[in-house]
């Protein structure tokens, strides 16, 4: 009982210590270089789609829903529809909602590939969408979108 | 850029004709952002790898194109239908036009 009590007087302890600590680093306000780009953002996005219309399967976009290492998060992107030499995926791009910039990378394939996928690691600047877009040879526009929480510790950039 | 050979990973060297292979690859690269401040509040000179290619043979297979979204130490997987053996040439260039490259053979089975 008394190591119990203990234990749960340190806990609450604990909590106490880093309450305080996790709103004021939530109160730094975000540098101005590190802020969204939503215009940026609207144009990539824009840019890609142009005058298709977007639809939202055959994409598979997979990030972690909870990113605990802000500076190096995993996405993996992949167009499921079945693939042949008639109809590949030409280009894939991953954007990240509210980073400073928000195209992220581009992923390009050829005939030649005979598959899309590919995987790479982001860093994010806070809490946000995850978009992935795909062109595909016959002028479809695939898309998909993720939420990814950032862990307080901190901004990738 | 790094001095350190980039990592590769291949998950088959030998495929069968048409088999997907799968292809891991990382460098040492600290695709400063731009976005930093040295001590004295002056801005890092911006500096990423700018593209990443792969070839199998004379066919182009992937492309990748990061922006400043990317983490240090860049790291890519890519897959690929294996059509031909030959020779899968990786490229990485950063804004400096420092080169980096890397060879694994494929053939087939």
């Amino acid at each position: 009982m008394k190591r119990r009590h203990f234990v749960a007087g340190g806990v609450a302890l604990g909590t106490a210590l880093v309450v305080p600590a996790v709103r004021a680093q939530s109160k730094a306000a975000v540098l101005p270089q590190l802020a969204p780009n939503p215009a940026e953002f609207k144009k990539a996005m824009a840019d890609f789609v142009g005058r298709a219309k977007p639809l939202e399967t055959g994409l598979k976009l997979e990030v972690p829903v909870l990113a605990d290492n802000p500076s190096a998060v995993p996405v993996h992107v992949s167009v499921t529809l079945p693939l042949s030499d008639q109809l590949y995926c030409k280009e894939i791009i991953v954007l990240a909602e509210q980073n400073p910039s928000p195209l992220a990378c581009r992923f390009q394939f050829t005939p030649f590939t005979g598959s899309a996928e590919a995987a790479a690691r982001l860093r994010l600047s806070q809490t946000q969408a995850v978009h992935a877009l795909a062109r595909m040879s016959d002028g479809r526009v695939l898309v998909a979108r993720q939420n990814v929480t950032v862990a307080a510790s901190g901004c990738g950039m | 850029m790094s001095v350190k050979p980039p990592r590769v990973w291949v998950s088959n060297a030998r495929p069968a004709r048409g088999e997907i292979v799968r292809v891991r690859a990382q460098i040492e690269h600290i695709m400063e952002s731009g976005l930093r401040v040295d001590g004295e509040g002056k801005p890092r000179p911006r500096n990423i790898v700018r593209r990443f290619e792969a070839r199998l043979g004379a066919n182009l297979v992937f492309v990748w194109e990061p922006g400043i979204s990317i983490a240090q130490n860049p790291y890519i997987e890519f897959t690929f239908a294996a059509r031909e053996s030959g020779e899968l040439l990786m490229q990485w260039v950063d804004e400096k036009e420092v080169t980096l490259e890397a060879r694994k053979t494929l053939t087939l089975a």
